[in-house]
């Protein structure tokens, strides 16, 4: 049985910045903490200094992409010179709408950036994990990057239209065809591999 | 005999327009003689409720006692092409049934421009309010629509797009309240009034539109004009109607805590919905 949760209103003054720090959903001023949504308050205690004061909805996020986040795209074109892709997860989260980002040909690989080839790295309607380099300018879209290790292709379909399985950093192996094809792989994170 | 779908048919029956003719013009001289002796600090009922459109992220339906009904719609950040902080888009639409009477030239430029100056108040009453620094390239979109006009339609308009932008999870330093306020014409008594009704509104030689944030106690916009008197009378309608907004903020912010509770339970019962079956 939860304890009664306290709802609170946006402007609504929480504590003062002497008990507590501020989490998500809240701002500060002259000393004091409001709350800026309308939703639970939720407190933490940290081990090391205050308790982190945060309110929280638990239906939805409204959640943008920032620069250094990574997220989980699909890509829906590419061109000799860039990769436009759509939006789809920031983090763990999904998007509601979705943003339209671009990964240029120099961001794709943190190596031989000039050597890259486009169609060699991505195909359209390949899921990739890139990271946000940049909210871009009036005319660009979000500007990403797969210039890691961890970023990359994570799931690809053949041309026969099957789910390939990575054989290393830049193919990928049908298990029907038996077909490589070659794609910028992003490296499986050891906590995912079972051995 | 096919049905005409272009059109909207009208009853089988019909009646002369005298009958009903005679009705309105009585109301409203028991209007006009009813409207003196009221109290002009006195408040309105107000309703508000917030969380009740399933096709919009948050909405808001802001009902004032005069017969004034205003429903708000509020979608969060979608992706803008501009740089820079977060935009907010207002609009504002009256229903076509909203005012007593006949309507001049239904679609008229005078109509469309109305709406777009109220639309231009309701942003800036409410673009303090929004923290559009936390949404970078995104645009927020509110809609309100006036279902009935009463009187103070734009200040209840500017409550209830507040509250929508709050239940659609928008992040916000205040809730903006609206307050409307009206000076009766020179030859009866000259003392401001809050919240007029429509015909009280209809004589004023002079409005006023107040939009406060309660809790960090600044007001957002100031709208209105006419023939006022010295200064400090204009003064003394600020402070009236400041004192408004403080009066009606409790009913707001109660309808906002209801609509969260109402939504984790509804959430809760959708997971343990989901868990069981």
């Amino acid at each position: 049985m939860a304890p009664p949760s306290r709802y609170c209103v946006p402007g609504e003054r929480l504590c003062s910045t002497e008990e507590a720090t501020a989490g998500s959903g809240t701002y500060t001023r002259h000393g004091f903490i409001f709350s800026s949504l309308a939703g639970c308050l939720e407190r933490r205690s940290e081990d090391s200094g205050l308790p982190v004061v945060s309110v929280v909805r638990d239906s939805e996020s409204q959640l943008l992409p920032n620069v250094g986040a990574v997220v989980t795209c699909k890509v829906c074109s590419i061109n000799s010179r860039f990769a436009k892709v759509h939006i789809l997860y920031v983090g763990s989260t999904p998007l509601k709408s979705t943003f339209r980002g671009t990964i240029r040909r120099e961001d794709i690989r943190a190596t031989e950036k000039d050597k890259v080839e486009v169609y060699k790295s991505f195909r359209p309607s390949d899921i990739v994990l890139a990271k946000v380099i940049s909210l871009g300018d009036a005319q660009s879209n979000y500007l990403l990057s797969t210039a890691e290790n961890e970023l990359g292709v994570v799931v690809a379909r053949s041309e026969a239209g099957v789910q390939m399985v990575p054989i290393s950093w830049c193919e990928m192996q049908c298990p029907r065809t038996h077909t490589k094809e070659f794609r910028k792989v992003a490296r499986v994170q050891p906590q995912f591999l079972q051995t | 005999m096919p049905l005409d779908h272009r059109r909207l048919c009208g009853p089988e029956e019909s009646q002369p327009p005298s009958l009903w003719a005679a009705l309105a013009a009585e109301d409203e001289d028991e209007e006009g003689a009813g409207a003196a002796p009221r109290d002009p600090c006195s408040l309105r009922p107000l309703f508000a409720r917030a969380g009740l459109l399933s096709q919009a992220q948050g909405s808001a339906y802001v009902e004032l006692g005069s017969g004034t009904k205003v429903l708000c719609a509020a979608w969060g950040p979608r992706e803008a092409a501009e740089p820079g902080p977060g935009r907010l888009l207002c609009e504002f639409r009256r229903a076509p049934f909203a005012g007593r009477g006949a309507r001049g030239r239904p679609g008229g430029l005078a109509e469309r421009e109305a709406e777009r100056e109220a639309a231009a108040a309701l942003r800036e009453a409410l673009e303090p309010a929004v923290r559009l620094g936390r949404y970078p390239r995104a645009r927020l979109a509110v809609s309100a629509l006036l279902l009935q006009d009463g009187g103070s339609a734009l200040a209840a308009a500017v409550s209830a797009a507040a509250l929508a932008l709050a239940d659609a999870g928008v992040e916000m330093y205040d809730l903006a309240v609206g307050c409307a306020l009206c000076r009766p014409p020179a030859a009866t008594a000259a003392a401001w009034m809050l919240q007029p009704a429509e015909p009280e509104e209809r004589r004023a030689a002079a409005r006023l539109t107040l939009a406060l944030l309660p809790a960090l106690n600044q007001v957002s916009a100031v709208l209105g004009g006419g023939q006022g008197g010295p200064p400090e009378d204009w003064a003394q309608a600020l402070r009236l109607g400041l004192d408004g907004c403080h009066r009606q903020y409790p009913v707001l912010r109660q309808s906002l805590l209801r609509a969260a509770q109402r939504r984790d339970a509804a959430a809760a019962a959708t997971a343990a919905a989901a868990s069981v079956a």
